[in-house]
């Protein structure tokens, strides 16, 4: 198991996205699933990073295994608890003109992930995301 | 590759290329460099992605956003995209309603 812990800032997010690129070439994914993980990982951090330290300063734990099931990739905080599996699913046939800004990272990395989950433990929010191999 | 992005404006067409990742640290910036359009009238909005490797829901904001703020009227192209972005643009829906192309046409 890999572990990458950084401030909940947006500056954190390209040494994040180098951390799971690096766990998704050594389970063996290519280029494109890396792409796609990476992607998912994204919309999913970038919620903590915008959401669950609105008056404070924080920190975000990342964790990456490999297992038979493929990569696991469990992301966690002590921010308000929020889960964002609850979010209403976008209109993704709406306009350009009526769309809204939202609700759309979430629904990419439900699509791209072979499983998400969240729960609230000992005060923490636990997102964890697996891609099948 | 690096990052970049650069914005023109000439009679109503607005040409932005896209190089590296579009991603939610660097997405804001564009999106603020396309701000200043808005004073303008603009008819196409021209996005030149050959050298755009990566797109997350913060790159498709942009691109939402130029319509919604800048070109409210204004058509939406994607010249020359890769595969991976491609595959984010179609995941959204965004397919629908912006003209992909290989070389922009008007």
């Amino acid at each position: 198991m890999s572990r990458i812990t950084v401030a909940a800032k947006i500056d954190s997010l390209p040494l994040l996205l180098a951390f799971v690129k690096k766990e998704a070439a050594g389970a063996g994914f290519d280029e494109k699933t890396s792409n796609q993980v990476q992607l998912a990982f994204e919309e999913a951090v970038v919620n903590v990073i915008n959401y669950a330290y609105p008056a404070a300063e924080g920190s975000i734990d990342v964790e990456a295994s490999e297992g038979a099931e493929g990569l696991t990739i469990v992301i966690s905080d002590t921010g308000i608890p929020f889960d964002p599996l609850s979010m209403p699913e976008p209109n993704i046939n709406a306009p350009l003109e009526e769309r809204r800004i939202g609700g759309l990272g979430v629904y990419m990395f439900r699509r791209i992930m072979d499983k998400v989950a969240y729960k609230r433990e000992g005060g923490r929010n636990i997102l964890t995301l697996i891609k099948n191999k | 590759m690096e990052s970049k992005f650069t914005v023109a404006c000439k009679d109503g067409v607005a040409s932005i290329e896209l190089c590296g990742r579009m991603d939610a640290s660097n997405s804001p910036a564009l999106q603020e460099e396309l701000k200043k359009l808005s004073a303008q009238k603009v008819s196409h909005l021209v996005f030149y992605a050959k050298d755009l490797e990566y797109i997350s829901s913060a790159g498709l904001r942009v691109i939402i956003f130029a319509k919604q703020k800048i070109g409210v009227d204004s058509q939406v192209y994607l010249i020359a995209a890769q595969e991976a972005v491609l595959g984010v643009i179609k995941m959204s829906g965004l397919d629908n309603f912006v003209h992909i192309q290989d070389s922009f046409t008007a």
